[in-house]
């Protein structure tokens, strides 16, 4: 469990005692009367005056206290633990119990909660007592409805399988398993219902329908207080405040509280710094398509900066394949996302230039940077079911994409799309054109997805992780339209995955990066056949071959970002460390025709 | 070697779904027949909608049959008594493929791999943590992390954590569904060298649900798999990737990406996609996108048959 609150616990607890030691405390009767005084400001002897039959104001605000919170607590408690029983065990046990739990308190919601309330008052008469039950009433079909929605969640979670699968029983698993789960939302409920709990005893107090007069509530306070508040507005002001501070420290508390006893840590994003001024890149290759020279880039982290991407420099060339390999953490994707300029915002370019054609797409403002992506630069991510808008036709989506950047009447956008379609393989595609996302499968939307990268012609596509969410036989369909487009279209396509074998099948090059550099690059065939990098070798033994040998892993895990090695970063898993690699940082330096590797051990025994 | 798990005749149907249940009914799986010996493991292979996964929950009484049972050490799971159901659950267990989701993000680990001592009163309170730590380090990980939350671990030493978790209760038999396509690779083989000498110390019988046909080939004793709801072919791991004789399954292995491209079989593109689960082709299933069909494979399903190397294919030589 993490920090508790203290501050809102201290503040809750300051306003519990003062209300129960009210009778201690050497208050003045909240209830003697002094009407020659009646509306007499502050004085010593009543410090926040005296109200409309010359009460003490501040010996009512206490006893008011008493009452409003002790209603408004045990109604929002009783509505919890009704309300949160009904919702599990109505989302839990399904059928009959979840129509019972579920239906009757659709009923109670049918209702106004004031008429509700004002209903039940005035049958039972009014009073503190009734007033608990009649607000349990009022909240209770929140708290069901927040409960049940959880336990909806929950129960589809593999760990409330897991629970299943080890023989524990329903009673267990809601007590045990579930509740804390569904905690966080019902503590929100419970403070909004605590909150508006303690509104709604004052209104209902003021309306005559709930303490009942003379004793003190603050609801009865403000009442009385309207009807003189030309002549004491401070009258008014008094209870209102008493009521504001109230529900705030609540509120506090029960954030708090959530956030206590919840295990993850929290994450508080600083603030955003200027972009730093960019150190000028080198020199462009006139021939690559894509230039990237020296990239590093740096979040900030509650914990400092971190450098996911460092000193990153790779080219691909027209009609060439080149791939990015790598584990999760070895900031791959954070490269690809820095070139097309969709860092997410805690992340910045701290150095280094991404040159397409020439033109540094780092400095680019991003409006130019907008013109580029789907034009000269296009993207295809792993999940093209959330990559399409689910709400229009495949057909407008790619028209749209085309408008985007040439503008053309709709018609002839439209006769693009059809033709792409076709391009990329999809059976029928004039009936496709009209079909939604969802009525097409992973693999068709996957083509769509090719279909809108590949319509304005673009030089460069970048394919992140394009084909991990298929299945195998749809993903060599996939593998084999990528290829075809680039040998068709002189397509640089930069191709970023995990998966070594379909790098063996599809890339020219390859660039293995680890905990956010590269380890290692050259001809793809060359590199698998003779890594010259530790890691690298050790990558392709841990794939396993069909006939080949088990599959070997590595030793130990990534080093997280925070905590860099000083040396090299692979030495601490590396079997063929020296000494001298857990202090001198390698470069990446020349290795044979074509090739680099960050090792300073590579040519030697 | 004896069987551990039999299933018959095994088929699971959803309800149809959609407004007033007008939409079909969902043919999971259909007339799936498998048996796994003691200390065995078999390797059930198949894309996603192939109802591999429900035929794992199926196996373990997760979910009742529609038709057909399954028999675990000669008990029937469909007409055993609720007491006899939980020590057979003590014996069977699951390991997931997410292992995000399959630990409770609110509960210690040291908790969560109790929870079967405990449903199961198999240790007196006080003799717990030791054997929680016993576990912990036979999955390759500290005693003193019992004390610690899902979130403190990564991906892989989560699903030691699970594996931990199934290993609690001393199992026979382990479902383990597709416990590391969630994992990176070098990850992925530490975790399954740790099944594979689990297994051989521990002689669990193993059902291993993957898409992944090298790791199977690795792991798996036999190999089963499977297409829209049936078992295409079923032989040992061996003879079903040397020589695949269900046009399915030469496919399949066809089109896995290989390191060693040269090296690869003559690729057999398969057209289009898999057919909807809800409307699956009559006669032969596969017919609609296999290279050999002919106007026969429409009219009967045919039945997987052949001694020790099974296939379900009229045109298989």
């Amino acid at each position: 469990m993490r920090r508790l609150p203290w501050t809102p616990i201290a503040a809750f607890a300051l306003i519990v005692v003062i209300a129960l030691l009210a009778p201690w405390l050497g208050l003045a009767n909240p209830v003697s009367m002094d009407v020659p005084h009646r509306l007499a400001g502050p004085s010593a002897a009543h410090w926040l005056g005296q109200d409309e039959f010359g009460r003490d104001v501040f010996a009512r605000l206490i006893w008011g206290a008493r009452v409003s919170l002790s209603v408004a607590v045990a109604a929002a408690a009783l509505a919890c633990v009704v309300g949160t029983t009904l919702g599990v065990v109505g989302g839990f046990l399904r059928g009959i119990a979840e129509i019972l739990a579920l239906r009757s308190i659709d009923v109670l919601l049918c209702f106004p909660p004031l008429l509700l309330a004002l209903l039940v008052v005035t049958l039972l008469g009014p009073g503190a007592t009734t007033l608990i039950p009649v607000l349990a009433l009022v909240y209770l079909p929140g708290f069901t409805r927040v409960a049940y929605a959880g336990v909806l969640t929950a129960r589809s979670q593999d760990y409330v399988e897991a629970m299943r699968v080890l023989g524990a029983g329903k009673s267990r698993i809601m007590l045990r398993t579930i509740l804390p789960n569904i905690g966080g939302p019902l503590l929100v409920q419970f403070s909004l219902a605590m909150a508006a709990a303690v509104v709604l005893e004052s209104g209902l107090s003021f309306l005559g329908l709930g303490v009942v007069p003379p004793a003190p509530s603050w609801g009865l306070m403000i009442g009385a207080a309207r009807a003189t508040m030309t002549q004491a507005p401070l009258l008014l002001l008094w209870p209102c405040l008493a009521l504001t501070a109230t529900i705030l420290v609540m509120n506090a508390l029960c954030d708090g509280l959530r956030d206590a006893v919840d295990p993850h840590p929290a994450y508080r994003p600083t603030a955003r710094r200027l972009l730093d001024a960019l150190a000028p890149g080198l020199l462009p290759t006139p021939r690559a398509v894509l230039d990237l020279r020296g990239l590093t880039v740096e979040i900030d982290t509650p914990h400092g900066p971190i450098h996911p991407v460092r000193d990153v420099s790779l080219q691909v060339f027209p009609g060439e394949t080149l791939a990015i390999v790598g584990e999760s953490g070895s900031g791959k994707s954070v490269t690809s996302l820095a070139i097309t300029g969709l860092l997410p915002g805690a992340a910045r370019v701290i150095s280094g230039a991404a040159c397409l054609d020439g033109t540094d797409l780092l400095r680019l403002s991003e409006d130019r940077l907008r013109n580029l992506r789907g034009a000269a630069m296009a993207m295809v991510f792993q999940d093209p079911g959330s990559s399409l808008n689910p709400v229009h036709r495949i057909g407008d989506q790619i028209a749209e994409a085309i408008i985007a950047h040439r503008p053309m009447p709709r018609a002839q956008a439209t006769s693009a799309a059809l033709a792409l379609l076709q391009r990329v393989g999809i059976p029928d595609p004039a009936r496709r054109l009209r079909a939604f996302p969802h009525e097409l499968s992973g693999g068709m939307r996957q083509r769509v997805m090719i279909a809108i990268a590949i319509a304005n012609g673009p030089r460069l596509l970048i394919a992140d992780e394009p084909t991990t969410a298929l299945d195998v036989t749809i993903q060599a369909q996939v593998l084999d339209l990528l290829a075809d487009l680039k040998r068709e279209r002189g397509l640089a396509l930069l191709f970023i995955t995990h998966s070594l074998p379909v790098v063996a099948e599809i890339a020219d090059r390859v660039a293995v990066m680890y905990a956010g550099e590269i380890v290692e690059t050259g001809p793809t065939a060359e590199v698998f056949l003779n890594p010259r990098h530790p890691y690298t070798a050790a990558l392709l033994r841990s794939a396993p071959v069909e006939d080949g040998p088990a599959p070997e892993g590595i030793a130990g895990v990534v080093p997280p970002p925070t905590a860099l090695p000083p040396g090299c970063i692979f030495a601490p898993r590396c079997d063929r460390a020296a000494p001298v690699c857990t202090t001198t940082h390698p470069a990446l330096e020349a290795a044979g025709e074509g090739r680099a590797v960050r090792c300073i051990r590579w040519n030697q025994p | 070697m004896s069987a551990l798990i039999t299933a018959t005749g095994l088929t699971k149907h959803f309800p149809a779904g959609g407004f007033l249940g007008r939409g079909r009914a969902v043919q999971a799986v259909t007339d799936v027949s498998l048996t796994v010996a003691r200390g065995e493991t078999l390797g059930l292979v198949g894309e996603s909608g192939s109802g591999k996964s429900t035929v794992g929950r199926l196996l373990l009484g997760l979910l009742p049959p529609s038709a057909g049972h399954v028999t675990f050490d000669g008990a029937d799971l469909a007409t055993a008594r609720a007491g006899d159901l939980r020590t057979l659950r003590r014996r069977m267990q699951l390991v997931f493929q997410d292992p995000y989701g399959s630990l409770d993000p609110r509960r210690s680990v040291g908790a969560q791999i109790g929870d079967a001592l405990s449903i199961h009163a198999l240790l007196p309170r006080a003799d717990r943590a030791p054997r929680v730590a016993a576990l912990l380090e036979q999955v390759g990980l500290a005693p003193d992390h019992a004390a610690r939350y899902p979130h403190q671990f990564s991906g892989g030493q989560r699903q030691r954590i699970g594996i931990a978790r199934a290993l609690a209760s001393g199992p026979d038999f382990l479902v383990a569904d597709e416990p590391v396509s969630a994992l990176d690779v070098s990850v992925q083989a530490q975790v399954l060298a740790l099944l594979a000498d689990l297994r051989a110390r521990l002689g669990l019988a193993m059902l291993f649900i993957s898409h992944d046909l090298p790791v199977v080939r690795h792991l798996a004793d036999r190999v089963a798999v499977m297409y829209l709801g049936r078992i295409m072919e079923e032989g040992p791991v061996a003879a079903v990737f040397a020589r695949p004789r269900h046009p399915y399954t030469q496919a399949l292995l066809s089109a896995a990406p290989s390191l060693h491209p040269e090296r690869r079989r003559t690729r057999i593109l398969l057209q289009g996609e898999p057919p909807s689960p809800a409307n699956p082709p009559s006669g032969c299933v596969f017919r609609t996108r296999c290279p050999l069909a002919s106007s026969d494979c429409a009219h009967a399903a045919p039945p997987l048959q052949g001694a020790g190397h099974r296939v379900a294919c009229f045109k298989a030589e």
